[in-house]
């Protein structure tokens, strides 16, 4: 399936030469490219398998409804391993080797931030992620408005976990936070909406992922007194961390960021260690476009859609596909610009599956706007490229993840208002 | 607080001890740094995983979050990783050793081999978490010190290993020919101690130990392919720091690359916690080259 270098020097050629010649016909070289990097191997990997399957069906799904110009599309997949310099890598490859017409990827804020500043914003190649949340890439400028993502940032978690702590009555609360772009966000995000919301933090413990124990961290942590426990990370770090925590006489008052919403989280713990324990995800929206996801991808890999990042991956591949039909050509620019008319105000609502994307196909090809209603609901863009939606609490009783309430999009702007003035 | 971390220190250091026992012991008697040493603690783990696997963990003995299947699954991943460990050598280093290559030469093909063994197990098991038992205990409460009845339990099974070991070495033949071999191989050779036969010794003896230290930190609490990988770096920290060749150093660096880990959180940010082996390695570099039981002018 890769092409080998010579090859993709000659495409690279071509493409160049075809720049240059200022053609400005939807003239496209097949197949179209795109390219993606997630951490199939390294902490992440269990969460990852879906995501990667979930990006798989949404290509496949696009060249059943009638590819990209015409065009079959190639997703070429890269490993980032859960290091930075190895995504980086990757990304390197896919955009400057493979010369892929746009990008996705990838799970850890603490790699898609550097693969965005030395790989995508300078070569304007337009990158979607179906799980970054640190706020800074879409605030700081540093994208260059070719970064979108299909997950809600880390403040609306952090903000959502924040009210529902307060709710439960949290007091004295340790948080140990993974220290990454994610860790450190989710923190600070959070920090100031305890101050409004109600609560305390009385210790803050940062830790590195892969360490063979985290003694160290919880005995730091324990040594503030606390009454409750905010863990901030990755499943199979936490797995240790909680489980030292309870080893050493934690209290069992512990709430858990979106990763840990997976059966491995749980199960590595054990069931019964874990019960009542909580946490934040970004809310499913119910309807026909989210069912008929979930039926296709049940149907496809006979596993259930559970688990973080599956829908918002879905979605992160669907826009793409869209955005670069929708688009005059295939240079990051036309893409970029493509990409907010996913979601017309007035546009006809296309959803999931290869027959809805035919439909969307059918109108683009018309002159007609659409409005894109995706796995994870209506996919709407604001300035920064980001997206809202509501939140919901999880907890885990009986040994099942189970949804404990949904906090809708206006509970949440509202939220938003309260704590930022 | 400083006695509990000198506590963690100390159980964690026990574990990086069991590695770079073998680590130290490639390093004097075949003369080059093993990077593959920490895939052996890796097969170790999932070796005994195996035996797990048909047998239990066992129930729960005493304060204890396992029986004695896990130690017999423990003595045959020993053994097992022995085997291995020297089938490796067979395989590729000895070939090397014979053909005269240079030691970078061994240190690229211990990469190599690194690789091959870590994605074997990959290969076999996958990339999930295993778990030898899902059992969870609660501290003790020792003098204001948690103490988990497992690693205390650990901690004394390896200070029994090092102290057989330790009678090995001092008293029996093949460990009088190892300690000939560690100073001086020429030497030993010409006074008509079988080499090879020394060195495979030293690679089951190397391989058994790093199995153990691979199914005490598989036991707290999880299994995973980079679980050896993880500690690659403290073990040569704790080899080198202690004076290579040499089992009280290899012991006492483990011991004091776990306690500078753990102490030193108390102090900085946790952040920074990795680094704290190697400024002290750096440290003994500078002050003391030869480790602290290494001897002078030796290398």
């Amino acid at each position: 399936m890769v092409a080998t270098p010579r090859k993709s020097v000659a495409f690279a050629v071509a493409a160049v030469g075809l720049l240059c010649a200022g053609t400005t016909s939807a003239q496209v070289a097949c197949p179209v490219k795109i390219g993606g990097v997630l951490p199939l191997t390294g902490s992440m990997a269990p969460i990852t398998k879906k995501i990667a399957q979930a990006a798989e069906l949404a290509i496949e799904h696009i060249n059943q409804g009638g590819g990209i110009k015409g065009c079959p599309v190639q997703f070429i997949l890269r490993d980032d391993q859960g290091q930075p310099t190895v995504g980086v890598d990757a990304a390197k490859y896919l955009v400057e080797v493979e010369r892929v017409a746009a990008f996705t990827g990838t799970i850890s804020s603490g790699i898609t931030g550097p693969i965005i500043s030395s790989v995508t914003a300078p070569s304007r190649v337009v990158q979607i992620t179906c799980c970054s949340t640190a706020s800074a890439f879409t605030l700081d400028g540093r994208s260059g408005g070719y970064f979108f993502r299909t997950i809600p940032t880390s403040k609306t978690q952090a903000y959502a976990t924040a009210t529902e702590t307060a709710r439960r009555g949290f007091k004295r609360t340790a948080v140990i936070y993974v220290n990454t772009d994610f860790g450190t966000d989710m923190l600070r995000f959070y920090r100031q909406a305890v101050a409004k919301l109600g609560g305390d933090i009385v210790v803050e413990v940062p830790y590195n992922d892969n360490q063979p124990s985290y003694r160290a961290e919880v005995t730091r942590a324990l040594a503030a007194k606390p009454e409750s426990l905010l863990l901030i990370g990755f499943p199979k770090d936490a797995v240790t961390i909680v489980r030292e925590w309870l080893s050493l006489g934690g209290p069992r008052q512990v709430a858990l960021n979106n990763s840990m919403r997976t059966m491995d989280f749980v199960n590595g713990v054990g069931a019964r260690f874990v019960e009542d324990f909580f946490g934040m995800d970004n809310a499913q929206v119910a309807g026909p476009h989210v069912d008929a996801f979930n039926r296709l991808f049940e149907e496809k890999y006979k596993a259930d859609t559970k688990g973080p990042g599956i829908h918002t991956q879905y979605d992160a591949v669907m826009v793409l596909g869209l955005a670069m039909n929708i688009a005059k050509d295939l240079t990051g620019p036309s893409i970029r610009d493509a990409v907010r008319q996913v979601h017309a105000p007035n546009g006809t609502v296309v959803g999931t599956g290869p027959a809805e994307f035919r439909k969307a196909l059918e109108l683009i090809r018309a002159g007609r706007p659409i409005k894109y209603h995706g796995a994870t609901g209506p996919i709407e863009f604001d300035a920064n490229g980001d997206v809202t939606g509501p939140a919901l609490v999880w907890r885990i009783t009986n040994g099942q993840i189970v949804t404990d309430r949904v906090i809708s999009i206006e509970e949440m702007q509202a939220l938003f208002k309260r704590i930022d003035g | 607080m400083i006695a509990q971390a000198l506590a963690d220190g100390i159980f964690t250091g026990a574990i990086v001890a069991l590695g770079a026992i073998g680590v130290s012991f490639t390093l004097q008697i075949m003369r080059f740094a093993n990077f593959s040493h920490s895939e052996l603690i890796t097969w170790g783990a999932y070796l005994a995983l195996v035996f797990v696997a048909f047998a239990g963990p066992g129930t729960p003995t005493g304060p204890f979050t396992f029986g004695w299947q896990l130690l017999a699954a423990a003595a045959m991943a020993a053994l097992l990783t022995g085997l291995a460990a020297w089938g490796v050598d067979v395989l590729v280093f000895r070939r090397l050793r014979r053909r005269g290559a240079h030691p970078l030469a061994m240190v690229f093909a211990a990469f190599g081999a690194a690789l091959v063994m870590r994605h074997l197990v990959v290969l076999v098991w996958g990339h999930e978490s295993r778990f030898y038992t899902r059992e969870l205990q609660i501290a003790w409460q020792v003098m204001g010190v948690k103490v988990l009845p497992d690693q205390a339990f650990i901690l004394l099974l390896a200070v029994a290993v090092v102290t057989v070991l330790h009678l090995f070495l001092a008293y029996s033949r093949t460990g009088m020919a190892m300690r000939a071999m560690a100073e001086s191989p020429a030497l030993a050779q010409a006074c008509g101690i079988r080499t090879e036969a020394v060195i495979r010794t030293t690679w089951i003896v190397s391989g058994a130990l790093a199995a153990l230290a691979g199914v005490f930190a598989g036991l707290t609490p999880q299994l995973h392919p980079e679980i050896g990988f993880n500690l690659l770096l403290a073990l040569f920290a704790a080899a080198i720091l202690g004076g290579s060749g040499s089992l009280p150093g290899a012991v006492i660096g483990g011991l004091l690359v776990g306690i500078a880990e753990n102490v030193a959180l108390l102090f900085v940010n946790p952040g920074y916690k990795g680094a704290m082996p190697f400024l002290l390695l750096l440290l003994v570099l500078l002050v003391r080259p030869q480790g602290i039981f290494g001897e002078k002018g030796e290398r």
